[in-house]
């Protein structure tokens, strides 16, 4: 298994991970009566996720930012792979990417600004510079 | 490389591009101090800025769509011309679908999408 195929495995456990957070904190937090409503916003006065208050919407928003991040990552590992376009450089990128999505979910929990920010554009960029490489 | 991979390179950066744009406009509308923050106030994008967040939340499900039957097409080394071309319509129906969407152009940013979407489908057919 090539070390993208198998950080593209850790990233996907972390995701499972992210959503383990988001579901328990959320449902401690407005409880599962509304968590396993078919949740109509209709019903709950607003969609279920601006329920949430202040650390379990953080979490809710870094399980989401996280799947944008996944699919282009998982790409990137894809055409790394199979184009047998894989090098040291793009096994650093897949690392430097995991390293950055691990860390960018305990600086969205405390707010960390600009941190978060500047944690998920290191990731942005290990994601574009793997595509870039499969091309090359 | 087979050329569909390429293709699913050069949309991964397409992505990425509509990501850069949409920050940009987050940037512009909502600050970037605020944009850096744990964005607890839950300020939206509004007018073309909205558009655009529309448009990639919409490319980035025609890529869980599209990447999936590239990668059956290769590993499984079924492709052909036809899935080429399947993969390059898909690609230029994305490319023009996101300007149509950020200038607000009805139906006809319905029919660049529907381009797209039956060209995944013809991958996925032509994988089976």
């Amino acid at each position: 298994m090539s070390t993208e195929i198998t950080v593209l495995t850790y990233a996907a456990l972390l995701q499972v991970v992210q959503f383990a957070l988001m579901s328990i904190t959320a449902n401690l937090d407005v409880g599962p009566g509304k968590t396993m409503s078919p949740r109509d916003p209709s019903r709950l006065g607003k969609p279920v996720q601006e329920l949430l208050s202040e650390k379990p919407g953080r979490l809710f928003r870094a399980f989401n930012n996280h799947f944008e991040g996944l699919i282009l990552f998982t790409i990137a590992v894809v055409v790394v792979t199979l184009g047998e376009q894989s090098t040291g450089f793009t096994a650093i990128c897949a690392w430097v990417y995991l390293g950055a999505r691990i860390l960018y979910v305990p600086a969205y929990y405390y707010g960390l600004a600009p941190g978060r920010s500047i944690i998920w554009f290191v990731g942005f960029l290990a994601t574009l510079f793997m595509l870039l490489a499969a091309l090359v | 490389m087979t050329s569909e991979l390429s293709i699913l390179a050069l949309y991964g950066l397409l992505v990425i591009l509509t990501i850069v744009v949409q920050a940009s406009f987050g940037a512009a509308q909502l600050g970037l101090p605020y944009l850096a923050t744990a964005r607890d106030e839950g300020r939206e994008l509004s007018g073309m800025g909205a558009r655009v967040e529309r448009s990639l939340n919409n490319s980035v499900v025609a890529l869980a769509l599209f990447a999936p039957a590239v990668l059956i097409l290769a590993v499984t080394g079924a492709t052909t011309a036809s899935t080429l071309l399947a993969a390059q319509i898909f690609l230029i129906a994305r490319i023009l679908y996101a300007p149509i969407y950020w200038f607000g152009i009805p139906w006809l940013r319905t029919l660049v999408w529907a381009a797209g979407f039956l060209a995944t489908i013809y991958l996925y057919l032509a994988a089976l």
